[in-house]
C-alpha cells in the first residue's frame, strides 16, 4: 500500500522541524522522486537566499548601531543627507525622513518621471525589431526631431566610456510636453533608457526608484526632467546617470 | 553574558535580516536601530525564556509593520541591490531569486526569512510571527511555490495542495 503523498504543507513542517522530522523527510523521499525534486528546490532557494543575504552579517556593523544599545533615544537623520535635500528640495516643506519619526511623502513629480521612465523601459528596452523610431545612424536628425518636439535643444549623452552606445530614440506623451525616450545598448545587449521631458519643477539632486526588474535615477535639471532606466548593478546605473546629467545640456 | 553584550552580538544577524526584509541598506539600518533602542527601553520585560534573537525578531517585524502602516502607496521604493555582488555563473540565478523575493508579499518575505535566512525552525518561527505553525507552513508553502514560480523553475510537479 503506497502512503498518501505529502502536501507541501506537511513536507515544510518536517523540514523545518526537529532532527527527527528531517530524517523521516529524507526517509520519505528516498521513494517519492517528486518528493526529493521538492526537497531539492527547495534546498537550492534557501542557497540562494543564504548567498544572497546572510554575507551582510560580516559587513562591519555601523558605530551608530553600537551606540543605540548605550545612549538614550535621539532624534536623527534617517536617510542620507542627498536624498533628503532632494526630497526637501521638491516638497518645499519639510518632513522627517524614516522609520519611526514621519510619514514619507513622494514628491509630486517624481513618482511620473521615474514611472514614465521604468514603463517605457518596460515596454520598449524588450523590443526585438523596434525598439526606436528613429535609429543612431541617422543622430543628427533624430537630435533636430526631439529638440523641436520637447521644445528645448538636448544632445544624447555619450555613455560610450561606460560601454553603452546610442541605438537610436523614439517621442512619446508627457505631461508638459512630449518626452523624448533615447535608447542605449552595450555588447551584452543589456539595454538603458534615457527619458527627458520639459519640466516646470524645482531641480533636485539624483534620487533612485524601482520597480521589479527595472531601477531608474531620476533628477530635474534646470527645464529637464530626466530618468535613466535599465536593469544594472545600483552604482554602474548611478554613474551612468551622472553620465548622462552632465551630457544632456553640455553644447 | 550581560543582556546588552548578548543583544549585540545578535546585530551582525538583524542587519542580515533587515536588509533582505526591506533590500535597503540605509532603511534596514533604521530598523535595525530603532529595534535596539525598543529593545533597550524594553529589557525590563526580556524574563530570558525563549530565544533572545526570537524577541528581538519579533521587536524588528512589529516595528517594521509600523513602518509598512506609514509608507504611502508603494508603488516606488528607494531600494538597494543585494548585499554582495554575485560572481559567475550564479549571478544570474541569484538575480533572479533577489528580484522574486521583492515580489513575495511582505508576510511571506518575512516568514520565509526567518526558517531560509536565520534558520529558525517551523516553531520559533511562529513565535516570531504570533501566529500557528500550520498557519506559517501554508504561508511558507506559498512562498516558496511563487518563489518557484518566478524564478522559472515551474516546469516540476504543480505544488501540492493538501490530500484529505
Amino acid at each position: 500500500m503506497t502512503p498518501a503523498p505529502l502536501s507541501d504543507d506537511e513536507a515544510l513542517r518536517l523540514r523545518h522541524g526537529g532532527g527527527d522530522d528531517r530524517q523521516r523527510l529524507l526517509v520519505l523521499a528516498g521513494t517519492d522522486p517528486a518528493l526529493a525534486a521538492r526537497l531539492a528546490e527547495w534546498d537550492r532557494q534557501d542557497a540562494a537566499i543564504t548567498a544572497l543575504y546572510a554575507p551582510v552579517a560580516d559587513e562591519p556593523v555601523p558605530q551608530r548601531l553600537r551606540a543605540a544599545l548605550h545612549a538614550a533615544p535621539a532624534p536623527r537623520p534617517r536617510l542620507p543627507l542627498w536624498r533628503v535635500a532632494a526630497l526637501l528640495a521638491i516638497l518645499g516643506c519639510g518632513f522627517a525622513a524614516g522609520w519611526g519619526t514621519a510619514r514619507l511623502t513622494p514628491p509630486a513629480e517624481a513618482p511620473r518621471l521615474a514611472a514614465a521612465a521604468l514603463g517605457s523601459y518596460a515596454t520598449y528596452a524588450s523590443e526585438v525589431l523596434h525598439p526606436v523610431e528613429v535609429s543612431a545612424a541617422d543622430e543628427a536628425h533624430l537630435v533636430k526631431w526631439l529638440s523641436k518636439r520637447l521644445g528645448t535643444a538636448i544632445r544624447p549623452p555619450d555613455l560610450a566610456a561606460e560601454g553603452f552606445r546610442l541605438i537610436g530614440g523614439r517621442l512619446l506623451p508627457g505631461d508638459t510636453s512630449p518626452a523624448a525616450l533615447l535608447m542605449y545598448e552595450d555588447d551584452l545587449g543589456r539595454r538603458l533608457a534615457l527619458y527627458v521631458t520639459r519640466s516646470e519643477g524645482q531641480e533636485t539632486e539624483m534620487a533612485f526608484a524601482e520597480e521589479p526588474g527595472a531601477q531608474a535615477f531620476w533628477w530635474i535639471d534646470g527645464n529637464l526632467g530626466c530618468a535613466l532606466a535599465g536593469d544594472l548593478p545600483r552604482d554602474q546605473l548611478r554613474r551612468l546617470a551622472i553620465s548622462a546629467y552632465h551630457g544632456l545640456t553640455e553644447v | 553574558m550581560p543582556l546588552l553584550d548578548e543583544i549585540e552580538a545578535a546585530i551582525p544577524g538583524l542587519r542580515a535580516y533587515a536588509r533582505a526584509l526591506l533590500r535597503d541598506r540605509d532603511a534596514a539600518d533604521d530598523l535595525v536601530q530603532d529595534t535596539l533602542e525598543t529593545a533597550v527601553a524594553r529589557a525590563g520585560q526580556w524574563r530570558g525564556e525563549g530565544s533572545l534573537r526570537g524577541w528581538l525578531c519579533r521587536i524588528l517585524l512589529n516595528r517594521f509593520r509600523d513602518g509598512l502602516r506609514r509608507r504611502p502607496a508603494p508603488v516606488l521604493a528607494l531600494v538597494q541591490d543585494p548585499a554582495t555582488p554575485p560572481q559567475g555563473e550564479a549571478r544570474l540565478m541569484l538575480a533572479e531569486v533577489h528580484a522574486a523575493m521583492g515580489r513575495l508579499p511582505e508576510d511571506q518575505r518575512a516568514a520565509l526569512l526567518l526558517v531560509a535566512l536565520q534558520g529558525m525552525s517551523l516553531s520559533e518561527a511562529a513565535q516570531v510571527l504570533g501566529c500557528a505553525e500550520g498557519t506559517l507552513a501554508s504561508r511558507l508553502a506559498r512562498a516558496r511555490a511563487a518563489l518557484r514560480q518566478m524564478t522559472g523553475r515551474d516546469e516540476g510537479p504543480r505544488p501540492r495542495k493538501g490530500n484529505q
